[in-house]
């Protein structure tokens, strides 16, 4: 909400493409990435993600296009390197050298004096004070990720490139670092620029998504009105990816979509008022701001009679739905 | 004829002493090499085919010559070093340099190889040199290798120390195969031509778990 109010621009990709040998990875993309956005950029692999992240950096050189960064365009000298940090999917500490060793790093790179005490305020902030004299073979994946965020903060950098960063880590310590992630957007206004595979990571934290599939990015956007209304068949695939296990049969199906306004037991009122009992093959809502989020799809009974009684129902109630084809999901 | 200790004493020296100082050498030279052939492969940090190719192919040829026929061609070059070309320990020193500094090279080469690419991607996004890369990336992080490597040099380079019997340059194992060649009908009766062989065990066996006790003790990807 914060970066719609501020909405000072502080990345901008214009026009970037890339091959390697004839393989087009990245094709003409553009992209304007504002002051404290988390902005998520979702793809299937292969899709160019991967490359697009290490184009913002420089580990990767474009053929085509430009970025700029506060409006200028960039030349991946060590100044800009400096504001661009990294996290990896692999952690990708250093194991000869102990926790704190790690982290001061990145100060000893440009000399910095402080580093010392800079390294354990950063460990300090990612919650690893205890940890400062441990080497990384004993730690958890949770926490190495936590060891390579605090050595990413030393530069002080207004970005923070997430490469895949929780895709090896559990269910659990994925929410822990994202909650962490998020908490250093709010408090050090850090911006985010995270790609990932998986949908739910993005929608946990991204306030704007991007969604990349053969080169190209074919949606982006506010996330909520990604994630509630996607577009393109590729975005459907990775949204509903894993979750809609119905066969792809001419089965019609009804998505009704929560836009926050909407305040009660849905489905037990339709079970109990209309005497139907549906199936649902897909779900998912989040709360903002104490307002429910989300989206609900289920089979239309077989019977029209009950389909007829259905949606008069709906629509006297005043719900948002539409009706679809279950191979508009495949 | 019979040896006395204090001469096998001096044997051992002599052994050590061709052994550690051409092994320094050799490392003098061949670190910095490695490396080089390191970042300038097509996987290193500095890509460089040319430079590249012209090093491996004066290292190759240089690993293809047999150790004594380096003893052979380097006699004049020792001589104009030395004064002498025979006849003193430290006589076979620049030739045992010479013959390991191609597989110092590559030994180095082959443990910073080692060493992730993603590590290295990490500190480059940090806004690291090149320079930086090599002396807090690849030489740290592959630490315990290298140190493996040194004792495999150690030990490969005291075998050649045999070549010294060649340009009597002394050492215990020229001392032993002088010995057989004074005793040979009874040699194996010997009890001092055991003690030198004990003691050449002794030696190889000691650099050897030394080099690995260094390279577990300083390898820190497992800790209990």
């Amino acid at each position: 909400m914060v970066s719609i109010l501020l909405n000072e621009r502080l990345l901008e990709i214009k026009n970037l493409s890339k091959s390697f040998g004839e393989h087009l990875v990245l094709s003409n993309i553009n992209l304007t990435i504002n002051k404290k956005d988390i902005f998520g950029i979702l793809g299937l692999s292969g899709a160019g993600k991967s490359t697009l992240i290490r184009c913002i950096n420089g580990l990767e050189i474009f053929d085509e296009g430009e970025i700029y960064f506060k409006d200028e365009k960039v030349s991946f000298n060590r100044e800009y390197r400096k504001n661009v940090a990294m996290i990896f999917q692999q952690f990708n500490l250093l194991d000869q050298r102990t926790v704190l060793k790690n982290v001061e790093l990145a100060g000893e790179l440009f000399k910095d004096p402080d580093r010392r005490n800079k390294a354990i305020r950063y460990l300090e902030l990612v919650g690893l004070s205890d940890k400062l004299y441990s080497y990384p073979s004993q730690l958890s994946g949770g926490q190495k990720q936590r060891v390579a965020i605090a050595r990413a903060l030393m530069s002080e950098p207004e970005i923070l490139l997430c490469d895949e960063a929780t895709s090896a880590l559990d269910p659990d310590t994925t929410n822990q670092v994202l909650a962490l992630l998020k908490e250093l957007n709010e408090k050090l206004g850090l911006t985010i620029i995270m790609i990932s595979h998986q949908m739910n990571v993005i929608e946990k934290i991204c306030n704007k998504v991007a969604i990349i599939d053969n080169a190209k990015i074919v949606e982006s956007g506010e996330t909520q009105e990604i994630f509630l209304y996607p577009k393109t068949e590729i975005s459907k695939k990775i949204i509903y990816s894993g979750h809609i296990n119905t066969k792809s049969d001419d089965s019609k199906l009804l998505k009704v979509i929560f836009n926050g306004e909407l305040d009660m037991p849905l489905i037990a009122n339709i079970v109990q008022d209309c005497n139907i009992v549906l199936s649902i093959i897909y779900a998912d809502s989040k709360v903002v701001n104490d307002r429910v989020f989300g989206q609900l799809i289920f089979k239309m009974p077989a019977d029209i009679n009950d389909v007829l009684k259905l949606r008069k129902y709906l629509e006297l109630k005043n719900i948002n739905y539409k009706e679809v084809d279950a191979s508009e999901f495949f | 004829m019979r040896v006395s200790f204090s001469e096998i004493f001096k044997m051992i020296l002599e052994t050590l002493g061709m052994t550690f100082i051409s092994c320094g050498l050799a490392y003098i030279l061949g670190l910095p090499t490695g490396i080089l052939l390191n970042v300038t492969s097509k996987k290193g940090i500095m890509p460089c085919k040319w430079l590249n190719t012209i090093l491996s192919l004066i290292i190759n040829i240089l690993r293809s010559i047999p150790c004594l026929i380096i003893v052979v061609l380097l006699m004049q070059t020792v001589r104009d070093i030395f004064g002498r070309a025979t006849g003193e320990w430290y006589a076979i020193i620049i030739p045992l340099f010479v013959t390991s500094f191609g597989f110092v090279s590559r030994m180095v080469e082959q443990s910073l190889a080692e060493v992730d690419n993603g590590k290295i991607e990490a500190i480059e996004s940090l806004g690291a040199t090149k320079f930086q890369i090599i002396t807090k990336v690849l030489l740290p992080e592959s630490r315990a290798s290298l140190i493996s490597g040194l004792a495999v040099t150690l030990v490969s380079i005291l075998g050649y120390t045999s070549f010294a019997y060649n340009i009597g340059a002394g050492g215990l194992i020229a001392g032993i195969w002088k010995f057989y060649s004074k005793n040979t009908g009874d040699y194996l009766s010997e009890p001092f031509f055991w003690i030198m062989i004990i003691v050449v065990i002794l030696i190889v066996q000691g650099i050897q778990e030394l080099g690995l006790l260094i390279s577990k003790k300083i390898d820190k990807r497992r800790i209990l």
